[in-house]
């Protein structure tokens, strides 16, 4: 294994902890030093025309950066001029020898990491031709979304240009210098597409059983085997597309298209589950994390190559354990090294508290839906990595600064700006750090993530000396008594009440004190707002047992949830017998219920015997108080305007950035 | 502030039929206003043509409600039930009655606005008829092209044709 083990591992706290993490293994020809793999990740930071960007070149190397040693893919380009294969708008394309340039420049950043390089054919299929009018498929199935184009019918020298394109760009892939090429299969993609017996109704060779369905995968495969000598070859395949009702492929046809690509060839597999177009959630917050593991586990049941994975994969000794048991070879992971790209190095060296955490929420992938280039939510670097700007680097002066509330948007400020060298204090009344997120966690359907990042702040504030002064209210007088030279103002938003006749009545509760278990709440309750805090209040008494109806001006519920992830709460409202009236508020409030006014005047009775109040309005009480001290003030989070989590540890970010 | 509750449901039943109503009186009126713009060509051909924009539409929205999770038979009913809702949106009178067999349904309308409408703006009834017909075989069509299924529709009974209602039998042949 010689030159390797400049990747010795064993002297880390890393090692100790997660053995099987750190253990070199085997791949075709190529030996990887560890079990850690950044998967594909589209992330729109591409030219138009499909050319590699610094921005692009920045994001890998990161991330390959954050793998010690593991393997980094790029994302999947598209292979073909007319564009039927692209599914982005900032897609790497590889159709041409001349995007080869820019190919070498990610493989080269990724080599310089001291990663393995990897890199991805992907078709986009059915859900492709983003740039025009048809999209290419095996059959003309619709696919059930308005968004996606016509589906024009493959021929059989569409297919074999196809697979020609495949094995071509793979070619150009070698040359640019990657040392692993993957084929993507996964969401519903052309490979899938061919696959599946949903989308692939053929009465040719290329369609009938599951052989048939495979054939065009064979077919790549082999082909695209023959160009890239000793390089190991990899491939994502659905092992369950969960598209039972539609018709889709059973589980025991996937294993069988497992079995077929090992037989053409493959020399790993990457298990992914579900489709674009499936109806069940698969990598969302309330997703718990390891349920899909058993799908790795039918995978090696059934194959003798690696088998690697990703989905909810998000705490290190799952898939620790899993490689343990022997259930799985390689640790895959999307989105938390979006979220934290250093997240295994970190894992390494002991540093795991400092893993700024994925909250599953799909942003980064509502963004690509919607051509915009890809930003996380919780992590304001991310495809900013080339921009000096958003760097942490020395302040200029030192200043002593007063951070007034300790929740998300405070306690992020607090760490930026205390390792740029500032003597930071926080401040909150309360006797804990986490200010909204105390409460708000505790929200079902996996809330209780979102506190993570809570963790991560006051780990990283702590770290970089950050001065904590709970239980105390800051006022004028501490102000003007401690003199900082900086305020940052980050309390938090007012939570109202509404000025319909009742609201002062003593039925009338807020969402913190409903949360924290401090007010009483009756059996019918009415939810008064419906953004997410009235969403998670609503779902949290429906739990138990309780009749909940939702009231809420906006014209859709919960707009402050992207739209990739809106849908699982619009289920899970339904599931869980929510009513809800969007486009209203309420005209009354009286001992037995609300009378509900519509956005055009008719009202509705609803029975209630409590009001839950979540609706919040800026809070300008102590920046109105202080403002005559002349110190700099800064406003940050939900005091400005209430938003979510993403807009105070962005503000905080942004801010610990410019004091 | 005492709720009314039949003022306000009265108010609301109002409401919908207007909606209801002009919904298809947008239609004939689009139909009135696309001959003009052509005169030479024949009116039931471009009444058709809006029919078919109908129905692609419709079809469109019935795809992310399909599911063959519960079998075949269950699936066909769930299609019957989105004609049916699709109809009473319109205001129609509809319900599903069972077949002779575990796969074939009967859609029976009991009452429809549409062909009054027709009436009203001078349209032909055998054109109701043969629009109807377009949207339920174009979406049928759809719902077979994506679950892959070969399911039928026909009419046997028509109120244009003034044969009181109107029965549609839909079926695996
Ligand atoms: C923003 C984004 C872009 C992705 N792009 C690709 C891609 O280009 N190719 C691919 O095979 N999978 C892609 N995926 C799927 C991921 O590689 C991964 O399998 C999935 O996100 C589940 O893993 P996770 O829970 O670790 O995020 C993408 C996922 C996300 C969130
Ligand atoms: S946007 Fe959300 S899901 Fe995507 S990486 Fe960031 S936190 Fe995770």
């Amino acid at each position: 294994m010689g030159e390797l083990f400049k990747w010795d591992y064993t002297d880390y706290p890393g090692y100790k902890k997660y053995p099987h993490l750190f253990k070199p293994i085997q791949i075709g020809k190529l030996t990887i030093p560890n079990r850690i793999k950044y998967a594909a990740t589209e992330d729109n930071l591409n030219d138009k025309d499909g050319f590699i960007t610094d921005a692009d070149v920045s994001y890998m190397r990161e991330r390959a950066k954050g793998v010690v040693g593991g393997i980094a893919c790029m994302q999947g380009v598209y292979m073909d001029k007319k564009r039927h294969g692209q599914g982005y708008v900032g897609q790497a394309a590889c159709w041409d020898d001349k995007y080869i340039p820019g190919l070498k420049r990610i493989a080269d950043a990724i080599k310089e990491e001291g990663a393995i390089s990897a890199s991805q054919l992907m078709h986009c299929g059915r859900v492709g031709a983003v740039e025009v009018e048809y999209c290419q498929g095996p059959s003309p199935v619709p696919q059930r979304l308005r968004i996606f184009r016509p589906v024009e019918v493959m021929s059989k020298d569409d297919i074999k240009r196809c697979i020609d394109e495949h094995i071509e760009a793979a070619d150009r892939l070698c040359q640019a210098g990657f040392e692993i090429i993957e084929i993507s299969g996964i969401v519903g993609y052309l490979i899938s597409n061919f696959i599946s017996s949903y989308t692939n109704r053929r009465t040719d060779e290329y369609g009938g059983d599951i052989r048939g369905r495979m054939k065009m995968v064979m077919e790549t495969i082999q082909g695209v085997k023959k160009v890239i000598g000793d390089r190991p070859l990899g491939i994502r395949l659905c092992s369950d597309e969960l598209l039972d009702d539609v018709r889709g492929n059973t589980p025991e046809e996937s294993m069988i298209t497992y079995q077929m690509a090992e037989e053409a060839g493959a020399d790993y597999m990457s298990v992914t589950a579900g489709w674009q177009e499936a109806i069940y959630p698969v990598i969302s917050r309330d997703i718990p994390q390891g349920s899909w593991l058993f799908l790795a586990k039918r995978a090696k049941e059934h194959i003798k190559i690696p088998v690697q994975m990703a989905y909810r994969l998000f705490d290190p000794a799952i898939p620790n354990k899993a490689i343990g048991d022997g259930i799985l070879d390689i640790w895959e992971m999307c989105r938390p090294m979006i979220a934290d790209p250093h997240l295994p190095k970190k894992v390494l060296e002991g540093r795991e508290d400092e893993i700024r955490p994925c909250v599953a929420c799909n942003v980064c992938l509502a963004r690509l839906f919607r051509d915009a280039p890809m930003t996380c939510y919780i992590n304001p670097v991310c495809a900013h990595d080339h921009d000096p700007k958003f760097h942490i680097t020395p302040a200029e002066t030192m200043k002593k600064v007063m951070i007034v509330g300790a929740g998300a948007a405070g306690l992020e400020c607090a760490w930026v700006a205390a390792e740029r060298g500032h003597e930071v204090h926080v401040y909150d009344k309360l006797r804990e750090v986490g200010g909204t997120l105390l409460e708000a966690r505790k929200a079902p359907y996996g809330d209780e993530e979102l506190y993570y990042q809570i963790n991560f702040a006051k780990v990283k504030s702590d770290k970089a000396g950050v001065q904590f002064h709970l239980e105390t209210e800051v006022t004028t007088d501490l102000v003007d008594e401690e003199m900082p030279d900086t305020v940052v103002l980050a309390v938090g938003p007012k939570y109202i009440k509404g000025i319909a006749p009742g609201f002062d009545r003593a039925n009338v509760v807020g969402v913190l004190d409903v949360l924290a278990g401090k007010a009483a709440v009756g059996d019918n309750v009415v939810v008064w707002g419906n953004k997410k805090p009235g969403v998670g209040v609503a779902l949290f008494l429906a739990k138990q047992k309780k009749k909940v109806t939702i009231v809420g001006k906006n014209k859709d519920f919960a707009i402050d949830i992207n739209p990739s992830f809106r849908w699982r709460y619009n289920a899970y409202l339904r599931q869980n017998g929510v009513t809800v009236y969007n486009d209203c508020d309420i005209a009354e409030i009286t001992d037995n219920g609300v009378t509900v006014m519509t956005y055009d005047g008719y009202m509705i009775p609803v029975k209630a015997d409590t009001v839950v109040c979540t609706e919040r309005a800026p809070n300008q009480d102590l920046k109105n108080a202080i403002k005559e001290l002349g110190v700099e003030i800064f406003e940050i989070g939900d005091m400005v305007i209430p938003r979510n989590l993403s807009s105070a540890v962005h503000d905080g970010y942004k801010v610990g950035l410019r004091i | 502030m005492p709720v009314d509750a039949e003022k306000e449901i009265s108010r609301l039943w109002r409401g919908l039929h207007g909606a209801q109503d002009s919904t298809i009186k947008t239609f004939y009126q689009w139909r009135k206003a696309a001959i003009g713009l052509v005169p030479d060509a024949n009116p039931s051909e471009i009444a058709l043509k809006g029919w078919e924009a109908m129905a692609q539409d419709m079809g469109k929205l019935f795809l992310p409600r399909l599911s063959f999770s519960k079998g075949e038979e269950a699936f066909l009913k769930q299609v019957a039930g989105l004609y049916v809702n699709t109809w009473q949106g319109y205001g129609a009178v509809v319900k599903v009655e069972p077949g002779t067999s575990p796969m074939e349904v009967f859609i029976k309308w009991e009452r429809c606005p549409w062909p009054a409408f027709a009436k009203d703006f001078n349209a032909p009834l055998k054109e109701d008829v043969a629009g109807c017909d377009l949207v339920l075989q174009i979406t049928i069509d759809m719902v077979n092209a994506f679950m892959n299924t070969n399911f039928k529709i026909e009419t046997q009974k028509a109120i244009p044709r003034g044969e009181g209602i109107c029965l549609r039998r839909l079926y695996k042949p």
